[in-house]
């Protein structure tokens, strides 16, 4: 149980598609830098070090990859560096291209920290109301996965102790996992008209059905929500005055740094550290309270 | 009420994001919109499922099956290129209709995606799976006559899916559709569209009967 898990299961969408929606429509390099950064501290705060380590390596790579083959592309800008067959490979076109790359990765990074926040109850939950049957499905699915990996191996493990599974070889293995899954359909077929006979005997279905659900609607999920109505007002407004407008071809423009300008940095700044913030705070008060015992 | 909702939506939702994506902002924003109107697309569908009463049955058996599709994908996760999610969304759509094709497929690209990653490219493939099984229930009657039009229809459905997979990574790298790259990320896909087609095909083939005849055997066994 962490800081995040405790708050109410809205607010963490509304931080997390605000970040992206300002992040993914501003080709403004400061903005891309501040959404990387949130995420990757966010990402890091639920998903622990090593993990993030392991992310790393996949990220460099994709970064790399995404900033030198744009000007393969993209031949537009105002100042070429070298011919490559004839194409001019030019400045502007590999800073778009880490530029994107930037925007890319801080997606994928707040992409990753959401998923491990947003877990299937709370989907379920929010979605609970507008979509019963929907959310139920959901619900179900959710449930039934765990239970049939489970099934799975233990099918598997059957069928190498009865001597299958012997070599290494791709069609082998092919064919051993279609074994597994042809059992494993049998199965949860019967587990399924298994489990509708139980709903059906419990009532569902019936009028007056109520739901449980153990979320409440706290003074500090008010407080976080207004604030980030607030912060994101100032970013947009920012956004609407041309505050951040940033243009890489023709040429790259210069970084604006009015008074406005920072203002719309420093309120995304805080749009997109604050969830990182709220957790990292949580572990140090932990730490502080446990240090005293 | 709801199918008014639909309607407005697929009317005037799509055709309004459209219009916002060609004016307010104004360049490079094409993977958003792509992705605003795969929502759009996607929700008429859900709400159409959810105006209705199920059965627990009926429901629980979606779920199951789309709980299969996801596991398998899971199964097979280390031979590359190899998916049963398109032959298990098809069978679903052959003996439940397109609209619980439609509703495994989609299904299966969210839960499947809890293990794989979550990300913009999620309504894609919600989009892409969820169209497949919708039109294979669409064509069940002929699919069901013959193996040949069952295989066919697996490996268009694989060209397919990757055809539209490939014009979202267009989108995402580029911020506009870039017909140079999109075609250098067809060729670099093709050994993925040609594994899709292929592994589609045999999914098919050998999932199509035992499926089929195990749920045969339910309904006898538990008298549906």
């Amino acid at each position: 149980m962490n800081a995040i898990d405790r708050l109410h299961p809205t607010v963490m969408p509304v931080y997390f598609l605000a970040i992206l929606l300002v992040a993914m429509f501003v080709s403004n390099p400061v903005i891309s830098l501040l959404a990387l950064l949130g995420g990757f501290l966010f990402c890091m705060t639920q998903c622990g070090l090593r993990e993030m380590r392991a992310e790393l390596k996949f990220y460099i790579p994709l970064f790399l990859l995404m900033a030198l083959t744009n000007p393969l592309f993209s031949h537009n800008g105002v100042t070429p560096l070298f011919f490559m067959n004839g194409n001019a490979v030019t400045l502007e076109a590999i800073t778009y291209g880490a530029a994107i790359a930037l925007m890319v990765l801080a997606v994928l990074s707040w992409g990753k920290g959401f998923g491990r926040v947003m877990t299937s109850d709370k989907l379920v939950y929010l979605f609970g109301k507008a979509a019963p049957q929907l959310a139920l499905m959901l619900s179900m699915s959710l449930r039934y996965i765990p239970m049939l990996r489970r099934q799975a191996k233990q099918i598997s493990r059957a069928q190498k102790v009865a001597g299958m599974y012997s070599t290494e070889s791709y069609f082998d293995r092919l064919r051993s996992t279609f074994r597994v899954i042809s059992a494993l359909i049998g199965w949860s077929l019967e587990q399924a008209v298994e489990t509708s006979r139980a709903m059906r005997a419990r009532g569902y279905g019936l009028k007056g059905h109520t739901s449980y659900s153990n979320y409440h609607f706290r003074r500090t999920d008010a407080l976080l929500l207004t604030l980030a109505a607030i912060l994101l007002a100032v970013v947009l407004v920012g956004i609407g005055m041309g505050a951040v407008d940033f243009a890489y071809y023709p040429a790259i423009s210069a970084l604006p740094h009015t008074a406005l300008s920072v203002a719309v940095y420093t309120a995304f700044g805080c749009l997109s550290l604050l969830p990182s913030c709220i957790e990292l705070g949580e572990q140090i008060r932990w730490n502080y309270y446990r240090s005293k015992i | 009420m709801k199918k008014w909702i639909s309607y407005g939506l697929l009317l005037v939702g799509i055709p309004l994001v459209l219009l916002l994506g060609a004016t307010v902002f104004s360049t490079k924003q094409y993977a958003w919109l792509a992705m605003a109107v795969m929502v759009l697309t996607c929700v008429p569908f859900f709400l159409s499922f959810e105006g209705r009463q199920h059965g627990a049955t009926r429901l629980v058996v979606i779920a199951v099956l789309a709980a299969l599709s996801v596991v398998g994908r899971l199964l097979f996760a280390p031979l590359p290129g190899a998916k049963p999610v398109t032959a298990m969304v098809v069978i679903t759509a052959l003996y439940f209709g397109g609209e619980a094709g439609f509703m495994t497929g989609a299904l299966t690209a969210v839960l499947s995606n809890f293990q794989f990653g979550q990300g913009p490219w999620t309504p894609f493939q919600m989009f892409a799976w969820g169209l497949i099984g919708l039109v294979a229930g669409l064509l069940a009657k002929p699919l069901k006559r013959s193996r040949v039009a069952l295989c066919v229809y697996g490996a268009l459905s694989g060209v397919l899916y990757s055809l539209l997979m490939d014009i979202w990574s267009v989108l995402w790298y580029d911020g506009g559709f870039n017909l140079s790259r999109y075609l250098a990320t067809v060729l670099t896909s093709a050994p993925f569209m040609a594994i899709y087609a292929v592994s589609n095909v045999v999914f098919l083939l050998v999932l199509e009967k035992p499926i089929g005849s195990k749920l045969d055997r339910i309904k006898t066994k538990y008298g549906i």
